[in-house]
């Protein structure tokens, strides 16, 4: 059975995006541009357009992961010969060396978060496409949690960054960034920009 | 003037509910959802104010001396967080080298800087018309500034360059290190609310002064 809790929305309220402050609707002027009279952030019942906006971007941070996974993203030459490496590789070459920690922390950050992103957004957004009613607060966390692990994924261009600065010995050996790096990235921006414009109060309307 | 102060409503779900005073060390949490709505916490613009400012001393030595020197076969190669992002920039990866100088360089500067800003004017209590949008500015660079994941990335490299040649730790990566817990306190001693709510007030003592 489902007991019917009140929102601001129905209830007359409108509450800011920004600064969190409840305003009554009544109160408001008539005006089409709103602002919040604390921190002057145009209002907003919903974020506009969050759901087709966040399946553009989720869509966008699919076809991107493709290319991101199977071009390389660093190049490594060792005395003249020239190694090209994805990301599995990369974390391949860790599980071998036996530097399990770290093999699993790049394995976390840069292919099952991105990953875990894109179908937990693609969860939600099919829960208020379909109103599924059930496990929303169960959704709800997970949503706080892809905003959070969100920025994680930029680990390996960091890395990467890191890398092709330090190791820059001429002929002897030299690491430097690969394309893969700009499809990576392009990936990590899309499902932040994704959870970023995704209105969670969405998930409860329904 | 505000007839909606006893109500609240949760960001994440919108539910409806009158607003609890909480005592300082407790913490709010949506009924229905879960979402933390507030936490109150001790001394919040002092504390703000006094971890922005050391984090802003340690800002320059941290972006721009040097953090790792690596010594292999004669030759040795350092570089600093700026480095980085130059690297980039000269093997043409423009998009990603603009991401990483605004996620890793540009970013935490504009947010140590908006909350120090912020905290000061609070703290001396003078009103300015640009407070609410600089405090608000700097909710949204919480997502992007990533000095704490540039962190663990020096780490990784760290490992990773460790069987191909010595490396030796310089100035540059202590204070990164600073940086970094500052940054993060700075987060965990901001109570968001309180901000507002000081600002609010500020704003309509001023507006009775005039009247």
């Amino acid at each position: 059975m489902i007991v019917t809790k009140p929102s601001a929305m129905s209830a007359g309220y409108l509450s800011c995006h920004d600064c969190g402050k409840l305003l009554q609707v009544k109160l408001l002027p008539n005006r089409s541009a709103l602002c919040c009279p604390r921190c002057y952030a145009s209002v907003h019942f919903r974020k506009p357009h969050s759901i087709s906006k966040v399946w553009a971007l989720v869509i966008t941070a699919m076809i991107l992961f493709i290319p991101a996974n199977i071009l390389p993203i660093m190049r490594v030459d060792f005395l003249g010969v020239v190694d090209y490496s994805t990301i599995m590789d990369g974390i391949i070459y860790f599980f071998h060396e036996k530097e399990y920690g770290i093999g699993l922390i790049i394995l976390i950050a840069s292919v099952l978060v991105p990953l875990f992103k894109i179908i937990g957004m693609l969860i939600i957004l099919l829960t208020i496409k379909f109103k599924w009613r059930r496990g929303l607060r169960h959704k709800t966390a997970m949503f706080h949690f892809i905003e959070f692990i969100g920025r994680w994924s930029m680990l390996d261009v960091f890395v990467i960054a890191l890398m092709s600065c330090l190791v820059d010995f001429g002929r002897i050996s030299s690491t430097m960034a690969a394309p893969a790096v700009t499809y990576f990235s392009s990936v990590v921006i899309c499902t932040m920009f994704a959870a970023l414009t995704f209105d969670s109060r969405l998930l409860w309307d329904a | 003037m505000n007839p909606s102060n006893h109500l609240t409503a949760c960001p994440a779900c919108d539910l409806l509910m009158e607003t609890i005073s909480i005592k300082q060390g407790e913490k709010a949490v949506c009924p229905r959802c879960e979402t933390l709505l507030r936490q109150a916490k001790t001394h919040s613009i002092t504390k703000v104010l006094a971890i922005t400012s050391s984090a802003l001393i340690a800002y320059i030595p941290a972006i721009f001396t040097p953090l790792l020197t690596l010594k292999t076969m004669g030759l040795a190669q350092s570089g600093s967080i700026f480095d980085t992002f130059l690297s980039f920039y000269h093997q043409k990866y423009y998009f990603v080298a603009v991401l990483v100088f605004v996620t890793s360089i540009f970013f935490p500067l504009l947010k140590l800087s908006l909350l120090f800003f912020v905290s000061l004017q609070l703290k001396i209590g003078v009103y300015s018309r640009s407070l609410p949008l600089l405090f608000r500015i700097s909710h949204y660079l919480d997502e992007w500034g990533m000095p704490d994941v540039y962190l663990i990335a020096v780490c990784v490299s760290i490992i990773k360059v460790s069987n191909l040649a010595t490396v030796e730790y310089n100035i540059g990566l202590f204070c990164f290190i600073f940086l970094v817990f500052m940054t993060r306190a700075s987060v965990s001693a901001l109570d968001t609310h309180l901000f507002w709510n000081t600002i609010e007030n500020m704003k309509k003592k001023l507006r009775h002064i005039k009247k």
